[in-house]
């Protein structure tokens, strides 16, 4: 399988469809991430500077707590995700979808001293590149997952095109097809249009037939089907 | 029914659903009104949206639809079962009865993590202090003389290699804090990366402890560790018990498959190592702010100390055992 789907069952028996997110998507929202942590970290070292010894200290208690409780404390906000995952549309969830519990959030960063493991995170990588749900070892123990927030999709309309009624009974799948075709209508040539068409030309009667007129008719079946009727 | 009914049909239900979300989410700005989202017309609304979904894919609906009730169903499930664990409750349910219980719990580990640290912290910080020279194949002859430098009585703040040169001070304690956490994570590697980093911390600190020792800097340093140590070395060593942990469950997972038993391992390791990040917490607070004040006379220092050890010790050993 190309497609890296993770498939979770939820208690209302439907399947939610988790899409891991790979390495480079990871990677940019760990360099985001480190920036705005180095931003942090430089703009209050400026502060200490002029505070002496006590600015001092509490650099030093900040900078334990941005290296190892700023992804915690993003990930068990309400987004789920650290800013810099966030920007790149990635979240983090239970193996199952459910929101990360924060028993998982703390283990999956605390066990990322291994993915740090020999340098530069060499294991995080090495595991990220050989599993198809993308896990770093800390996702494998804490059974979390980075994923691809859905995207609000635009909806889709289809071409006003007269409703024509079906010549012949036409099977779920073979209707899904259709629609689906006319859905990706406005983003083809029309000479694919027509190629594609002339497959499916036999619902309008029009077997062996091909051209613009055909592809008129299989798309006003597609309409047809959708329920317009006229 | 065809899909154009089918959504002329729902999309009402669609549409409040995922205005209700919005609110939850604060996609949305609140309306004028504020009236609360009513938690169950959304657990109502979810079902149906499910219901409108497992429909939609038996049907073979067109990708827009399935698109979008997939999405408001993912969102309504992610809103539902969210787990909110953060109340003062539960913190004070966590310090007075999880985590202490967890770690008697898991003595076995800690016995063996503390072992694994102590037994060559005080082995070698021994060979050293009788035969000095040994510590030169530790460390470089100039990191023995910066350290030399940084407890010596004359070191205006103590434990800083020099002032202004808090950048590496900072580096040291947050690597120290790190150790900790590497302890925990070398169990992944089947145990053996906590075994060694048990081991080797435990052998460095040992003779650098030995060292200082030989050199009479003993005041100066234990004055300085003493007190953050009771936090600092005990996260270590649970760290390395939870580490332990995973990595027995790694090698001998049991009636599981190896990954189940990580999971559970890790899961069960949680309380340990989240009670341990908070100890690392108050030692970085500690060695910040109390440790290094070369102000303090000695004695108070070594009494907060005992007091520190002696608390900690009687907190893990004594702690919620009503509970058990």
């Amino acid at each position: 399988m190309l497609d890296t789907v993770v498939a979770a069952e939820t208690p209302e028996g439907i399947i939610l469809e988790l899409h891991p997110a790979g390495l480079p998507a990871r990677f940019y929202a760990f360099v985001l991430d480190w920036l705005i942590r180095l931003v942090i970290l430089y703009g209050c070292a400026i502060v200490a500077r002029f505070l002496g010894g006590i600015g001092v200290a509490f650099w030093i208690v900040l900078l334990f707590l941005l290296e190892w409780f700023y992804p915690i404390a993003f990930e068990l906000g309400r987004s789920g995700a650290t800013p810099g995952k966030k920007a790149f549309g990635l979240k983090v969830v239970m193996d199952n979808g459910l929101p990360v519990t924060p028993a998982a959030s703390f283990t999956r960063n605390l066990l990322r001293a291994a993915d740090f493991l020999p340098f530069g995170y060499g294991f995080a990588i090495v595991s990220m590149l050989l599993r198809q749900d993308c896990k770093r070892l800390g996702d494998i123990g804490a059974a979390t997952l980075v994923v691809h927030q859905a995207q609000a999709a635009p909806r889709v309309t289809l071409q006003q095109v007269e409703p024509v009624a079906p010549v012949r009974p036409i099977p779920p799948r073979d209707q899904a097809a259709l629609v689906a075709l006319a859905a990706r209508a406005p983003t083809l040539t029309g000479e694919r249009l027509n190629e594609l068409a002339a497959i499916a030309a036999s619902v309008s009667g029009d077997q062996g037939h091909a051209g613009s007129a055909v592809t008129h008719r299989v798309l006003g079946v597609a309409q047809w089907l959708m329920g317009r009727r006229t | 029914m065809t899909p154009l009914h089918f959504e002329e049909l729902y999309q009402a239900e669609w549409r409040e659903l995922e205005t209700l979300l919005d609110r939850i989410l604060g996609r949305r700005k609140v309306t004028k009104d504020g009236a609360p989202v009513e938690g169950q017309r959304v657990a109502v609304l979810y079902r149906r949206a499910c219901e409108h979904l497992a429909l939609a894919r038996a049907r073979s609906y067109p990708a827009y639809l399935l698109d979008q009730l997939e999405r408001l169903t993912s969102d309504a499930h992610q809103v539902i079962y969210q787990r909110r664990e953060f109340g003062l409750l539960k913190v004070k349910r966590f310090l007075t009865e999880e985590f202490p219980r967890s770690v008697r719990a898991h003595s076995t580990y800690v016995w063996v993590a503390a072992a694994l640290l102590y037994v060559p912290m005080f082995v070698i910080g021994w060979l050293v202090y009788e035969r000095p020279e040994l510590i030169l194949s530790v460390v470089s002859a100039e990191t023995a003389a910066s350290y030399e430098r940084m407890y010596s009585d004359s070191a205006t703040a103590i434990g800083r290699a020099a002032e202004g040169d808090w950048m590496m001070f900072g580096y040291y304690i947050s690597h120290n804090i790190g150790i900790a956490f590497q302890c925990y994570a070398g169990g992944l590697f089947a145990g053996i990366g906590t075994l060694f980093y048990l081991l080797y911390n435990g052998a460095s600190m040992g003779a650098v402890g030995g060292y200082l020792t030989e050199r009479g800097h003993s005041a100066t340093f234990y004055s300085f560790v003493v007190t953050h140590s009771a936090f600092e070395l005990t996260a270590i060593v649970l760290s390395g018990a939870a580490g332990l942990k995973i990595g027995h469950a790694l090698v001998a997972p049991g009636r599981l498959s190896r990954v189940q038993s990580l999971v559970a391992a890790t899961r069960d390791s949680a309380v340990i190592v989240s009670g341990a990040a908070a100890m690392l917490l108050i030692a970085a607070a500690i060695e910040a702010f109390w440790s290094s004040a070369s102000w303090l006379p000695h004695p108070v220092k070594f009494a907060v100390a005992g007091a520190c050890w002696l608390g900690m010790l009687s907190y893990l050993t004594l702690q919620g055992r009503n509970a058990d």
